[in-house]
């Protein structure tokens, strides 16, 4: 038995963070009984991957304060100002704190038409759906589950998405929930195979499909820009973001599947089309903008070098996704399956070829 | 309502545990829902576009009821958007807050003794009233802020009332109440045919032409005026003459579809007025037709729609007003307009509550209302029916919907193709030709700028050129240049409207933001002038109120170079967006014929290639004196629509520029016209203090007097009939562009796919409270 716990406390502390800054700190409290080990438990890498970056924690951080970024930013470039008077020093920073909480403290209502039990269960099972690709996203060299399958597990979580928005539209039995969910089977399957492709032509030229491997190869947008532009159309159409905002399209379908959601309910929903393209612009970081390498390397924070830049890079790649809308209207259902099926699909297999290309030609 | 529904979502607040958390999300997260009701949206606009940015208070406007927690009831709750308003409160989970914006939201504003209005505090219960008519945007926004404070337990009455003494005018008389200054003619003589004589020699050649054609089928032809001619004909006649006309003489299109109830000489009389769009000469004449009938209970008429496609809708208004069954017309068997068990109430024996100028307790100060009783009734059963025999879809857009605005859609879907759309207008019918009936004709000159304050100069204008047309009144040279510029600034402002709304309804919010920030603009200098933001009544019979000054023909130049600018970017982002092209182009065309056909109006109708612009066909005002050309287009398309309008708004900016060029070189002066004052001379430079004394007794002469202008979104016709001894009109008609164009997006839409619906809706400019009036 002891033998098994010498084994184990040697795996933690044989993977642990390395943290230059932290190290005094550390050593401090690594004296103290039980903390010290709770404290070297956190900074297991896996377990760090999962609980601190680009987990849970990261997770909720960006979900409180990035939808203020986005309003903040559209306010701008719209000529308004965007939340302020919650706290105007802090020029309403906190005012999706208190949406959510306004979301939790709201009724629920369920409606007669609904279909109770899926009704109730999809809103929470999309919500864990939406954090399962987390276990193989890497923060530099941080990451739950280490694999060289990682960037396929990921894909194939990825996927599972659209399935539970077709399933609380399905739940919601309301008429513009049905049009909502059957425009997104549409556009699922449009940008589904381009947008797997592409991930597949980054696979190849890096040889390898093991996130932590690509960190040191040059930064995929510049080897393949094509397959980095059809990623990111992707991502736009798999997160319904302008202009491919179909499915959700307000002014026509009432905001389509989710039309019939109230209270937290809803506030799950709405949090889970972030934490998707959370994922997605993780994805993009690590495919095409080298994940955790970043031009600044500062000693002290050593391995959280890593985790900084990829936090940095995703951000941006968020804020450009989220920044579309008040770039470009709507695009109708048709003319984004025509753009799926046709232009993507063939910019997907362009950069797949070019991806051979540069492999075969021995650039990389 | 019941008793507990007041204080129900305090009381949640006011629980548990948590209950500050609670008050302090709530009051940071009050997420409006978008429920537009009436004109004061406009202003709720404005408050939450980047002016004001109602934004920054945490609120944030949301499409879908179940999603928001806060109901801004803006203004007017007619008796079929009660059971929406009731349906909408519902189905938000609580806690739930209910303001009401705009006086008729309280006790029915300008248009209190409506018979269609209802009061929302019946309804729902509502926290927090703002007046206003409409409201400013600054306003809301305080109400918003009162809703906090009622949220944090600040409940304090914010307004108090309290009882003055009048001063005494020093003669120690008790001063007596005013009598109402209406006078009603006890036997009004209504003749719609009395000859006039004018100047206008292709008029003769017209009648003798007309009487050619007509042969025996007529009982009289007169000119009522110049480029109008009243052809009075026997009931079994008016199908024979009308078929000659439309086939014969090429007078394509249905101008408006009136009937005017005659009780003392038992008969109703059913007029239909015609026009050209296809002959350049018979463009400005407009010839009305008109017959009597028996007054009965529900007496039988057939239908001219078949002749002319555009009298549709009108015909199906009148057989609500005025229960007259047109036989042929497809929609005889339920109402259009207003709610399903209103009486026929255009009746002259329906009677509207009398105002009475003093508070005076024993009169109530609103009229009763009962409650509709559907409250629960979505479509029409056989809708819902055929839909299911023939494998179709059926999706119910609004009147609570992001993308429908006062309306409803019934859309019959096949796949992702429209197959038929049929509308439910009346959400906002606030009965103003039925008001108007009751009070002087100076006072119908606000009434019926809320028909569209979007575009209120236009409103004002066409309706002072009835009263000007039949006093024969010559407005002052300057007052003619400020008018122009004024209605000008007007539908620039209206088109800025339907831009905005347009971007929205393509899912473009920053569009919607770029040309809200102009409009704010043009509001800024109709408040220099007026006073007012959107509800200015300042074009009065025979001039304007006051003159404008200098530094506001400045201000208005300077406006023009900035609009310019801003133009540019609002072109970038939205007009030539790729997406934007990709959305519009092509989609819902309307073919010259189509659009002659159902009588499309305005830009609308010139996009289809139709050349008639009503300030070149019969030019008012000062447009003869300026450089501008029409923009017609061939395209029909939604891109054609909207860019005819953008072309025509760069028109009108130069038209502006002109005007305020020529205004400044022009010496100050009289801006109302002598004819009109009398004996008030003094106030030829500003109206203010002299206004019931000179408009007070205001008699329109015998007959029926029509006048068309261009306003923002086409030609605004306001007909009135007077029986030359009353001061108050005895019938007015107002046929708003909307109305007319309604038909257009109905027609448009078929066969286009699902989304495309909401770009044809928004290139058509269509604004419900101008079409329900």
């Amino acid at each position: 038995m002891e033998q098994v716990i010498n084994e184990l406390l040697e795996t933690i502390m044989s993977n642990q963070l390395n943290v230059p800054v932290l190290q005094p700190i550390l050593d401090s409290v690594s004296q103290l009984p039980m903390v010290g080990l709770i404290v070297s438990f956190i900074l297991w890498k896996p377990v760090f991957a999962l609980l601190i970056c680009p987990g849970l924690s990261t997770v909720g951080i960006l979900l409180l304060f990035f939808p203020w970024i986005e309003r903040k930013l559209c306010a701008r470039i719209q000529w308004r100002v965007g939340p302020r008077e919650i706290v105007p020093w802090l020029g309403g920073l906190i005012q999706l704190i208190a949406d959510t909480l306004r979301f939790l403290f709201q009724e629920v209502i369920v409606h007669r038409d609904a279909h109770r039990p899926y009704f109730l269960q999809f809103p929470f099972l999309s919500f864990l759906a939406a954090l399962l690709p987390l276990l193989f996203l890497n923060a530099g060299n941080v990451m739950a589950i280490e694999t060289p399958y990682a960037i396929q597990a990921l894909l194939a979580l990825v996927c599972l998405f659209p399935f539970f928005i077709l399933g609380l539209g399905w739940a919601s039995n309301s008429r513009f929930a049905f049009i909502g969910t059957v425009r997104e089977a549409f556009m699922y399957f449009a940008y589904e195979v381009s947008f797997i492709i592409a991930v597949l032509a980054m696979i190849i030229l890096f040889g390898t499909s093991n996130p932590m491997l690509m960190a040191d190869k040059p930064w995929g947008i510049i080897l393949n820009p094509i397959a980095a532009f059809t990623f990111f159309v992707g991502a736009a159409m798999a997160t319904s973001r302008m202009p491919f905002e179909i499915p959700e399209a307000d002014q026509e379908v009432a905001a389509g599947p989710h039309v019939e959601y109230s209270g937290i309910a809803f506030g799950l929903i709405y949090v889970m089309c972030y934490e998707k393209a959370y994922i997605l612009a993780g994805l993009m970081t690590v495919l095409f903008l080298g994940g955790g390498s970043g031009p600044v390397i500062i000693a002290g924070l050593g391995e959280l070098n890593g985790v900084m830049w990829f936090l940095i890079k995703t951000v941006i790649v968020l804020t450009t996704l989220f920044v579309l809308r008040t770039i470009y209207p709507r695009y109708r259902l048709d003319q984004g399956l025509n753009i799926g099926w046709g232009v993507m699909i063939s910019l997907s297999l362009i950069a797949l070829a070019l991806s051979i290309v540069l492999v075969q030609g021995g650039v990389i | 309502m019941e008793k507990d529904e007041i204080n129900r979502n305090m009381h949640i607040l006011k629980t548990g545990v948590l209950s500050p958390a609670k008050r302090w999300s709530s009051k940071w997260s009050l997420w409006p829902c978008h429920f537009v009701t009436s004109c004061c949206g406009v202003e709720l606009a404005h408050a939450f576009a980047c002016g004001f940015d109602g934004e920054r208070l945490g609120t944030l406007n949301m499409g879908i009821s179940r999603q928001a927690n806060f109901i801004i009831v803006e203004g007017t709750i007619t008796r079929k958007m009660a059971r929406a308003l009731r349906i909408v409160w519902e189905q938000m989970p609580d806690p739930k807050f209910v303001n009401v914006i705009g006086a008729c939201g309280q006790r029915g504003g300008i248009f209190w003794n409506s018979y269609n209005i209802t009061r929302p505090s019946e309804i729902v219960p509502v926290d927090f009233f703002i007046p206003g008519c409409p409201i400013t945007p600054e306003s809301l926004l305080r109400g918003v802020r009162a809703v906090q404070d009622k949220i944090d337990g600040k409940d304090e009455t914010t307004i108090k009332f309290k009882k003055v003494a009048l001063p005494s005018d020093g003669t120690g008389q008790e001063s007596t109440v005013p009598t109402s200054p209406k006078r009603f003619a006890p036997t009004p003589l209504v003749k719609l045919d009395i000859p006039r004589d004018v100047d206008w020699a292709f008029g003769s050649t017209m009648v003798g032409n007309l009487k050619s054609q007509l042969g025996g089928l007529y009982k009289s032809i007169t000119i009522t005026d110049k480029n109008r001619i009243a052809i009075k004909t026997a009931p079994e006649d008016l199908v024979d003459v009308a078929r000659k006309l439309s086939g014969n003489m090429g007078l394509d299109h249905v101008k408006s579809v009136n009937v005017i109830d005659v009780p003392h000489e038992r008969k109703f009389i059913l007029e239909y007025m015609v026009s050209s769009y296809s002959s350049s000469e018979l463009m400005p004449v407009i010839i009305s037709i008109f017959t009597e009938i028996g007054r009965e209970a529900e007496p039988e008429f057939p239908s001219l729609t078949p002749l002319w496609e555009s009298a549709d809708y009108s015909e199906r208004e009148m057989h609500d007003f005025f229960g007259i069954k047109y036989e042929g017309n497809s929609g005889m068997n339920a109402k259009f307009l207003l709610a399903p068990e209103t009486q026929t109430p255009l009746r002259k024996d329906f009677k509207l509550a009398e105002e009475s100028y003093v508070y005076d307790e024993s009169v109530p100060l609103n009229p009763e209302i009962e409650l509709t009783s559907d409250l629960k009734m979505p479509a029409p059963e056989e809708l819902y029916d055929e839909a299911e025999a023939s494998d179709e879809f059926m999706i119910l857009v609004g009147p609570h919907h992001t993308g429908s605005g006062h309306l409803r859609w019934i859309l019959r879907v096949k796949g992702d193709r429209i197959v038929d759309v049929t509308p439910d207008p009346g959400y906002v019918h606030r009965s103003m030709e039925k008001i108007a009936e009751n009070r002087l004709y100076i006072q119908n000159i606000p009434l019926y700028e809320r028909a569209n304050i979007s575009d209120p100069f236009c409103m004002n204008l066409g309706y002072v050129h009835v009263i000007e047309k039949a006093l024969e009144i010559e407005v002052p040279e300057r007052a003619k240049y400020i008018r122009t510029m004024l209605a000008e600034l007007s539908r620039i402002g209206a088109f800025f409207y339907d831009s905005g709304i347009f971007a929205l309804f393509t899912g473009h919010s920053t569009g919607f933001m770029y040309v809200w920030a102009i409009r704010e603009m043009i509001l800024e200098a109709t408040v220099r002038m007026t006073g007012s933001r959107c509800t200015p009544s300042f074009i009065i019979p025979g001039g304007i109120r006051r003159d404008v000054s200098k530094d506001v023909l400045d201000m208005i130049s300077n406006f023009v170079s900035a609009v310019n600018k801003r133009l540019k970017k609002f072109e970038d982002i939205f007009i030539y967006n790729p997406v934007f092209i990709a959305r519009t182009k092509g989609v819902g065309v309307l073919t010259k014929q189509e659009a002659i056909k159902y009588g499309l109006v305005g830009p609308f109708l010139r996009a289809s290639g139709v050349d008639y612009d009503i300030r070149k066909v019969e030019p008012y005002e000062a447009y003869d004196k300026f450089n501008w050309e029409v923009t017609t287009g061939d395209a029909g398309d939604c891109l054609g629509r909207y860019m005819g309008r953008y072309e025509e708004i760069k028109q009108s900016l130069s038209i502006l520029k002109q005007a305020v060029d020529a205004l400044k070189k022009m010496p100050r002066g009289d801006v109302i016209s002598e004819a009109v004052l009398g004996d008030y001379k003094a106030a030829s430079e500003d109206i203010k203090g002299h206004f019931y004394h000179a408009y007070g007794n205001l008699v329109l002469p015998k007959g029926e007097w029509t006048s068309v202008v261009e306003s923002a979104r086409g030609t605004l016709l306001h007909s009135i009939i007077s029986d030359g001894d009353s001061n108050v009109p005895y019938r007015s008609r107002i046929v708003t562009p909307c109305w007319m164009n309604l038909r257009g997006i109905v027609e448009a839409s078929k066969g286009e796919r699902v989304a495309d619906f909401w770009t044809i809706y928004g290139s058509f400019g269509y604004f419900p409270p101008e079409a329900d009036r």
